[in-house]
């Protein structure tokens, strides 16, 4: 008995394992490798473009400039509290009434900008901090406070947004709800200050190209599991398949497991490199501070941590990517054809960047909730997308990883039984 | 244990495609043994085959293994099937060996009897100073051995073969039908094809199948006893070849000294002096298919 069952677990192994071998056997695998190879190393490339300005006003790039960058910044490292702040509005205070600042020479300018580097991440905060309006921004304005205003520094954050909020000349006033107004109020109140304040460019750069990287990975993984079925049919190898013992159900299963196998292990490599060699090469500081602290996040509604977002955007692009790949699959199992199921990715990830230009809540809404998303989380995390379920206010970002987490367990036994009975 | 006595039964099977009837309440029993099923291309060949091998499900009647419902046997029945389809797919990056490896695994044999099992059969199949080679790589007729490596690999109790010596040159053909008859001890056989020299070799039973239904069965003998027309050899001159092609069935046409010899089915002799020729199974075929069985898709 036991050894029957070792003897089944081997014959199913060896069945998983010339699927998998199917896939990567014929040419477009062998180059889809090569593609993946070449995302890898161009999202790499573009990642690790670091830019340092020197005392001379020269530009240095690459592994030197992230270490200069870096060596700059940590010397603000720290609580970013109004003692803080003072001193950072005070300092480029003192940069701007450098002749260098007020030079015309753009060379004179550089010099000028190298001195600031330091406090640079703090310096873009405050031209959001303190603008106009929640959706206004004035590079210059950081360099022409009163260094009493540090103390409004966080308290303006939610001012701005809620004036924002009931300003009947701005859409959002009709766009949200009295609850959504509450909720988003509420997030912002509740956020934890003063901020943690670390350099932070190996994670700004990774969250900056992982979207691509994601997008690129997809599709080729779409292309790579849309021929496990249809492949089958294409070569006229399923009449015999189908007539023999496992051929419409364990084999039907290792179908299903190469598939599961092949994005699993395709995507966590190809992350996990991206990941490793982007932290190694810029450094993983600052992975404790808030979303926030990262400028580009500075409005985000998600009171979330910067390790808690890269967790987010790994997870969120895995659940995509499986559940992508698994409706390659169905759409191949349904329609026999690779030729449509190769096509699903890059209409599923295209195709909102076209309909996005749509100035529409609901196509807003509809949008925010298609699996693209799920392969940019860190975007969706700026996004105010709301939606009311059962008279609680929630993001897009929860809704999606339930709603693809769900939907990706229901089509993976639907693709199985789909096929097995073709 | 299998019971000795294997008995495939068709009870009144009907497919039916929209507007059209491939398979037409067809009825019959197979038990051991070889079964050359007949017809020209269109007759419901490839369709009865694909019933039998669970592939395809009937709109009416069924199909017994033993007595039992196939479709109800589901995994325990295709366990003793072997099928190689008339359009043999294949992985074409695959080696000879992969491929055999890999369906041996959908059929369900173990790895360790698989790989004895398949150095037996690529020996036997003559492909064993090409097992490394890729699928895509092999010939028409390498290709086609490697198809009955595989059907063989379970040691099938049914072997099914749909038109497995189409695209073959005559060497190939001889060579595939000895290996047939090898392998066709203990078993079930079925084999279809429209080139009637095959099943008169290696057949025990012929079921000539016209328009979806099995118009005749029996051993080559019995078909040919069973054919109510004589057949008669006659040398005409050549401009009345044609007259005597539309009016008679002419299995064949020989230009030879003097004129042109016809061989001629017919209930009377076609001329005085016609010789009485002995009826082969190629003159059966064409007088069931008449003018379809000398179509281009027909070897006989």
């Amino acid at each position: 008995m036991f050894s029957y069952i070792i003897s089944e677990k081997r014959q199913v192994r060896m069945m998983f394992r010339y699927e998998v071998k199917k896939v990567f056997a014929k040419t477009g695998g062998k180059i889809a490798l090569l593609l993946l190879a070449g995302v890898l190393v161009m999202a790499c490339w573009f990642a690790a473009d670091v830019l340092y300005v020197n005392e001379s006003g020269e530009y240095e790039y690459g592994i030197t400039a992230a270490r200069k960058l870096r060596e700059a910044q940590k010397e603000w490292m720290g609580t970013l509290d109004e003692e803080k702040l003072r001193r950072v509005i005070e300092e480029l205070r003192r940069i701007d009434a450098t002749p260098q600042a007020q030079s015309e020479d753009v060379n004179e300018n550089n010099i000028a900008y190298s001195w600031q580097q330091g406090v640079l991440g703090i310096r873009w905060l405050m031209v959001y901090a303190y603008a106009d309006g929640f959706r206004d921004s004035d590079y210059f304005r950081p360099d022409s406070l009163d260094p009493e205003v540090a103390s409004a520094f966080y308290s303006n954050r939610i001012r701005l947004l809620k004036d924002w909020l009931v300003d009947e000349y701005d859409s959002a006033y009709y766009k949200f709800s009295d609850a959504e107004k509450a909720f988003l109020i509420k997030q912002y109140e509740t956020l934890e200050t003063p901020f943690y304040y670390d350099y932070l460019e190996g994670w700004k750069q990774l969250f900056a190209w992982y979207p691509m990287a994601a997008m690129l990975t997809m599709i080729i993984l779409g292309y790579l599991v849309s021929g496990i079925f249809a492949n089958e049919f294409q070569w006229k190898a399923d009449a015999i398949f189908f007539t023999t013992m496992h051929g419409r159900n364990k084999a039907v299963a290792a179908k299903v497991k190469a598939e599961f196998g092949i994005v699993t292990v395709i995507y966590w490599v190809m992350i996990l490199l991206y990941t490793a060699f982007v932290l190694l090469y810029l450094g993983a500081d600052g992975a404790a501070c808030p979303v926030q602290v990262n400028w580009e996040s500075w409005k985000c509604l998600y009171n979330i941590k910067i390790w808690q977002e890269y967790a987010l955007l790994v997870i969120g692009g895995y659940v995509g990517c499986l559940f992508i790949s698994f409706l390659v699959m169905f759409i191949s199992a349904k329609g026999k054809s690779a030729v449509v199921a190769v096509m699903t990715p890059v209409l599923l990830i295209f195709l909102p960047s076209f309909v996005g230009n749509i100035d529409s809540d609901v196509v807003d809404k509809i949008l925010g909730l298609l699996p693209d998303q799920l392969l940019q989380i860190n975007r969706a995390l700026g996004y105010f997308i709301l939606y009311e379920l059962g008279g609680k206010v929630v993001g897009a970002v929860p809704i999606l990883f339930v709603l693809y987490g769900v939907l990706t367990l229901v089509l993976m036994p639907t693709v199985y039984k789909v096929y097995r009975k073709s | 244990m299998e019971p000795k006595n294997m008995e495939l039964t068709l009870t009144q099977v009907t497919k039916k495609f929209q507007d059209t009837t491939a398979v037409d309440h067809v009825s019959y029993t197979l038990s051991n043994g070889v079964y050359g099923l007949l017809g020209v291309n269109g007759a419901g060949k490839t369709t009865l085959m694909r019933i039998l091998c669970a592939l395809l499900k009937p709109t009416e009647g069924g199909v017994t293994w033993n007595g039992q419902d196939i479709y109800s046997m589901d995994e325990e029945y295709r366990k003793l099937l072997g099928y190689l389809p008339q359009d043999f797919g294949y992985y074409p990056d695959f080696s000879v060996w992969d491929y055999l490896m890999y369906i041996a695994s959908i059929k369900g044999i173990r790895p360790m009897a698989a790989r004895q099992r398949i150095d037996r059969l690529i020996k036997q199949v003559g492909l064993d100073k090409s097992r490394n080679k890729k699928m895509k790589k092999l010939s028409g007729g390498m290709k086609r051995r490697a198809g009955i490596a595989q059907a063989m690999l379970n040691d099938p109790k049914i072997l099914i073969l749909d038109e497995p010596t189409s695209g073959l040159d005559p060497n190939e053909r001889i060579r595939f039908r000895n290996l047939i008859s090898e392998l066709a001890e203990e078993r079930i056989v079925l084999l279809s094809t429209h080139i009637v020299s095959d099943v008169e070799y290696i057949a025990n039973d012929i079921l000539l199948m016209k328009e979806g239904q099995i118009v005749l069965s029996g051993t080559s003998e019995e078909l040919i006893a069973s054919m109510p027309e004589r057949v008669w050899s006659c040398t005409l001159t050549r401009e009345k070849v044609n007259d005597y092609m539309k009016k008679y069935k002419v299995s064949n046409v020989k230009t030879v000294s003097g004129g042109t010899q016809l061989r001629i089915i017919s209930a009377d002799p076609p001329t005085e002096g016609a010789a009485l020729e002995e009826a082969s199974l190629e003159d059966v075929f064409l007088y069931y298919f008449g003018e379809k069985a000398g179509a281009d898709d027909v070897q006989i």
